[in-house]
């Protein structure tokens, strides 16, 4: 295969835990930049696309690529097909669940009038994987991608403390918080006060420094 | 709930034997590009040949249905559904046939960093129905709906122009193509050989005349 292009199988995506759903990290696995792109995985019963709104303003547009789902948008619930394509405004409440073993669903999103730009909450659930089930190396490398893609945003050094912490790495965890304090000290120290994933280092000297 | 079966979607057939099936312009999705393809029959072509070169769109081709040969370049891969090319560089040349009846590929893309624009080739391609029957006034009007988004786009206006002219809408098909050259000149060149103006073409003012 030559540059400029990949063939990829959804089926060979390693699927990711997230908000209750088999997360099929599509937009992380190719770095596809115009839009969102991920796509969900069930069995019959299974939940595919965890219940939220896009409160981001993302329009979305879901497809159902094999099986059945059970497509719930704002109080109306469908059993839909393979093949059957489903529009979704922001800020409307969606979630559907399999009705068939090996439901596949694919979910597109983006801003209209904006350019896209992934808040990487994809690649943070890929990272976050790794982490709970021990592949360090691999979490800290999607870590690490995630800084240098989004080197402006308070949030990427923010959640990297998180998994740092969460990994127990200590000096690691500072480093990153500073980083989000310093691009965003009301944000960073906002969040700080009461986020779980910190408590590893609440105790130690370094985070009521940058509390303060 | 706004949804659409792939097989319900409009099926628009173009000459060399693809079927768009259009779906942003079904659901007026406006943050990126995406549509479905379908075949004329196997064998026939179900992604047009081409490159992204003027639009500097990635894409994502991922087959819903049946079976396709995709050929990327001078690589060839023939893809069951679930599967999909990822096309990052806009130079290379794509294209697809599909090898099964029931074949449907879906397309997503944009342009990296910009906000995702409609494409003017849409509305070309939902103009051709309406042209193959000679309903002048309905392909007009939907490259002049086209238009208010895009108004210098000069293949619109050129196309737009060729729509009028078959029209007898003669003074508006002159004044559009010279719109058209004045913001690109090569469409004097297409015009000139284009059956589409043969009422105009001695007109004054027709470019080149």
């Amino acid at each position: 295969m030559s540059d400029g292009y990949r063939i990829l199988s959804l089926d060979e995506i390693e699927p990711v835990p997230h908000r209750g759903s088999n997360l099929l990290p599509l937009r992380h696995a190719l770095g596809f930049r115009p839009a969102g792109v991920n796509a969900w995985a069930a069995d019959a019963g299974g939940q595919l696309v965890p219940p939220h709104e896009e409160d981001s303003g993302n329009e979305e547009l879901y497809v159902v690529v094999r099986g059945r789902a059970r497509f719930t948008v704002g109080d109306e619930s469908r059993d839909v097909p393979a093949g059957t394509l489903l529009f979704v405004p922001p800020r409307v409440y969606r979630a559907a669940a399999a009705e068939e073993d090996r439901t596949l669903v694919l979910a597109v999103g983006g801003s209209v009038g904006k350019p896209f730009e992934s808040h990487g909450w994809d690649s943070y659930a890929v990272a976050d994987f790794y982490r709970q089930t021990g592949r360090l190396d691999e979490g800290r490398a999607v870590v690490r991608k995630m800084l240098e893609d989004l080197p402006r945003a308070w949030y990427v050094p923010y959640n990297a403390a998180c998994w740092e912490a969460l990994a127990g790495s200590t000096d690691a965890a500072f480093d990153h918080l500073r980083s989000a304090v310093d691009l965003n000290p009301e944000e960073a120290r906002g969040y700080m006060a009461n986020d779980a994933d910190l408590d590893p280092l609440r105790d130690d000297p370094r985070f009521a420094q940058l509390l303060a | 709930m706004n949804l659409a079966h792939l097989d319900e979607l409009d099926e628009i057939e173009m000459a060399d034997g693809f079927v768009w099936r259009p779906v942003r312009r079904r659901f007026g999705i406006r943050a990126f590009g995406v549509n479905a393809y379908t075949p004329r029959e196997a064998g026939s072509q179900i992604v047009e040949e081409h490159t992204e070169e003027q639009l500097e769109h990635e894409e994502i081709y991922l087959v819903l249905r049946g079976r396709v040969r995709f050929t990327v370049g001078d690589d060839e891969h023939e893809l069951d559904a679930g599967q999909l090319v990822f096309m990052s560089d806009p130079h290379l040349r794509r294209g697809a046939v599909a090898l099964t009846e029931d074949a449907a590929v879906l397309a997503v893309g944009g342009k990296p960093g910009e906000p995702y624009q409609v494409s003017a080739w849409e509305a070309m391609f939902a103009a051709v129905p309406f042209a193959q029957r000679e309903e002048w006034d309905e392909a007009i009007a939907i490259h002049e709906a086209a238009l208010k988004e895009r108004p210098d786009h000069s293949a619109l206006l050129y196309n737009l122009a060729c729509m009028e002219a078959r029209g007898r809408r003669h003074l508006d098909a002159l004044l559009h193509l010279q719109r058209a050259v004045a913001l690109d000149p090569k469409y004097a060149g297409y015009a000139g050989n284009d059956s589409d103006f043969a009422a105009i073409r001695s007109e004054p003012g027709f470019p080149g005349a």
